[in-house]
């Protein structure tokens, strides 16, 4: 153990760091995107309903075939990682801005209609609010794949906490893997329960569920 | 002065409202009533353009509602719904502020009107107005839902089915309540309804429609003396027997069933109840059936704890009478003002029914009408 940190501890400090970097930047670009388009998509959802599922399939694309398209094109610079890892990020944070200011229920928002608010008041005062809890737990979802995601990073030499596991499966050594593995699910799971506090901050008493009753 | 105009409404080619015409004077209460798909809520959306005209017009003072800005219509008709569509995330005192803040009235402004309007139907601001809608039964929040409509003065308000999901006692207050309030304030009001009571309690006039036409444009007395045809004297069908003032005794000015709960209840079970049925007091009872008192929602929340049983909460203090007394005492009682109704016994104390004001209204008004 002692001879482990010795050997790897400031080598894994660094993967950590860059792990990180690349979850945080990824996220925040593909929740930016996913937000804006997922908030078009909701004022077309007659076209939605079938460009969602067209989206979802692109998902279904496996990282590993993408970073490896994205390599050639771009080539060994974290640029690649990142455009990477924001795509498969938007997902998640797309459907659930769609679903949540779709599934606001029709009183609401004609009830705002009624007041006199116009198309931009009804969605920055009522849909998006209300819609918010949906959207940050798509925000969890695509935090926490990211972050394992991210371990691809490190098959095309760029670092992370991949490095360790790529490492380790190469040279069977188990060590190796468990040092890369611990921490990022230490990270997901973190990273995971710092948004559910964020959204417990940020959900206004009356849409809160446990006092519904 | 609001005015229809040959306004015709047609669905996927199917005609809904036909070419129908009337006037609506300021101040004027008027209430649409008819058969459920008749086309009342489609008549009311026209006005705040809700809903498309497809042809004819419709005038406010003159002035044909497509020549005014759309959301500038809106903020100055105050619109109620059935579903009350309080915004759930924010409290009270934002719902109620939502057209002064689009209309940009200043924050002490805002502030003031919604002292002003809460202390109207008295909901203490200190109480309520940082709660948010679900904390409220559903009597208060369609409170609220009148409060925000009215907030920015508009000189008219909409209403459409606002207390068709209430229960009786709470629909009767909240009737009175909108009565008062459109007294006070001289609005014009639009009010649908399915319910010939509702409408002969609240009207000025009665506009009766049916598959899209007006029947009948009538004041609730000659509408109930004189129905236009079949359908609308079917319709206010029959009610109540005919009585003389005299002889009114208390059971024949009362509303049965009524609903009680036993003594041996819970704190949080009476809640529970209380927000089901959207009321803000039970009537309680022992298992023999006979009164015990009331327990307010107020007294649980002050006094009770969780898990208690209510005995200690039950609350003497209620105006009873018994159901041979005569009709004057309830009246009194109610009169007084400080309840919203009052609990008719039997000799030996059980619990007949209860005494509203409209309940007293609409046994007097058979005795002036005859059968209603
Ligand atoms: N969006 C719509 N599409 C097709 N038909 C509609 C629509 N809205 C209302 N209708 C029809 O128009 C008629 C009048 O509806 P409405 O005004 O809601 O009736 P009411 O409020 O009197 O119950 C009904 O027959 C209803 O089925
Ligand atoms: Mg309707």
């Amino acid at each position: 153990m002692q001879y482990f940190f010795s050997t790897y501890g400031q080598m894994l400090l660094k993967a950590v760091f860059t792990h990180f970097y690349y979850v945080l930047i990824s996220v925040s670009i593909g929740f930016c995107i996913a937000l804006l388009l997922g908030i078009l998509l909701s004022r077309i959802p007659k076209y939605s309903k079938i460009i969602i599922p067209i989206i979802s399939i692109f998902q279904t694309i496996p990282g590993i075939v993408f970073i490896g398209i994205l390599f050639i094109y771009i080539g060994m610079v974290p640029t690649t990682v990142i455009i990477a890892l924001s795509i498969y990020a938007i997902f998640p944070i797309l459907k659930n801005t769609y679903v949540g200011i779709c599934e606001v229920p029709e009183p609401y928002k004609e009830a705002a209609r009624g007041c006199g608010m116009s198309q931009f008041q009804i969605l920055t005062r009522v849909e998006l609010p209300i819609a918010l809890p949906t959207i940050i737990s798509g925000l969890r979802m695509s935090t926490v794949y990211t972050v394992s995601w991210a371990v691809l990073a490190a098959m095309i030499g760029l670092g992370g906490l991949g490095e360790f596991i790529y490492r380790g499966v190469g040279t069977n050594n188990n060590i190796l893997i468990i040092a890369g593995a611990i921490p990022a699910a230490i990270m997901a799971i973190c990273l995971g329960l710092l948004i559910d506090y964020v959204q417990k901050l940020v959900t206004p008493r009356g849409l809160r569920e446990e006092n519904s009753k | 002065m609001i005015e229809y105009k040959n306004i015709h409404k047609e669905y996927q080619g199917v005609s809904v409202i036909n070419n129908i015409n009337f006037k609506i004077n300021n101040g004027e209460f008027v209430v649409l009533i008819g058969p459920s798909g008749c086309g009342k809520t489609t008549t009311l959306k026209m006005l705040n353009r809700l809903i498309k005209i497809d042809s004819g017009e419709i005038y406010i003072d003159n002035k044909n509602i497509m020549e005014v800005d759309i959301e500038n219509l809106r903020r100055n008709i105050g619109y109620v719904i059935q579903q009350i569509g309080l915004f759930p995330n924010m409290t009270i005192e934002e719902n109620i502020c939502v057209v002064p803040k689009l209309l940009k009235w200043d924050k002490d402004k805002c502030n003031n009107r919604v002292h002003e309007l809460l202390s109207m139907v008295s909901m203490p601001y200190e109480q309520y107005a940082k709660k948010y809608p679900k904390e409220l039964s559903g009597g208060q929040q369609q409170r609220i839902g009148v409060l925000r409509a009215i907030a920015a003065k508009p000189p008219i308000i909409l209403m459409d089915e606002p207390f068709g999901a209430l229960d009786p006692i709470t629909r009767d207050i909240l009737q009175d309540e909108v009565k008062d309030l459109q007294k006070k304030l001289n609005l014009t009001v639009i009010f649908v309804t399915h319910d010939m009571d509702e409408a002969i309690k609240l009207a000025d006039t009665i506009i009766f429609m049916d598959k899209g036409d007006i029947l009948q444009i009538a004041s609730p007395e000659e509408m109930l003396r004189a129905p236009a045809n079949e359908i609308i004297s079917e319709f206010m069908g029959k009610r109540g027997n005919f009585l003389d003032a005299e002889n009114m005794a208390c059971s024949d000015l009362m509303r049965t069933p009524v609903f009680t709960i036993k003594d041996d209840k819970k704190t949080l079970e009476c809640i529970e109840i209380m927000k089901k049925r959207q009321i803000d007091s039970l009537i309680v009872v022992d298992k023999a059936g006979i009164f015990q008192g009331v327990v307010t929602i107020e007294s649980i929340r002050s006094k009770g704890k969780a898990g208690e049983k209510i005995n200690s909460l039950i609350s003497k203090d209620f105006p009873t009478v018994l159901q041979d007394d005569v009709g004057k005492t309830a009246f009194d009682l109610l009169m007084d003002k400080k309840y919203d109704y009052v609990i008719v016994l039997t000799r030996d104390n059980s619990v007949v029914g209860i005494i509203t004001k409209s309940s007293l209204a609409k046994a007097l008004a058979s005795v002036v009408w005859g059968e209603m």
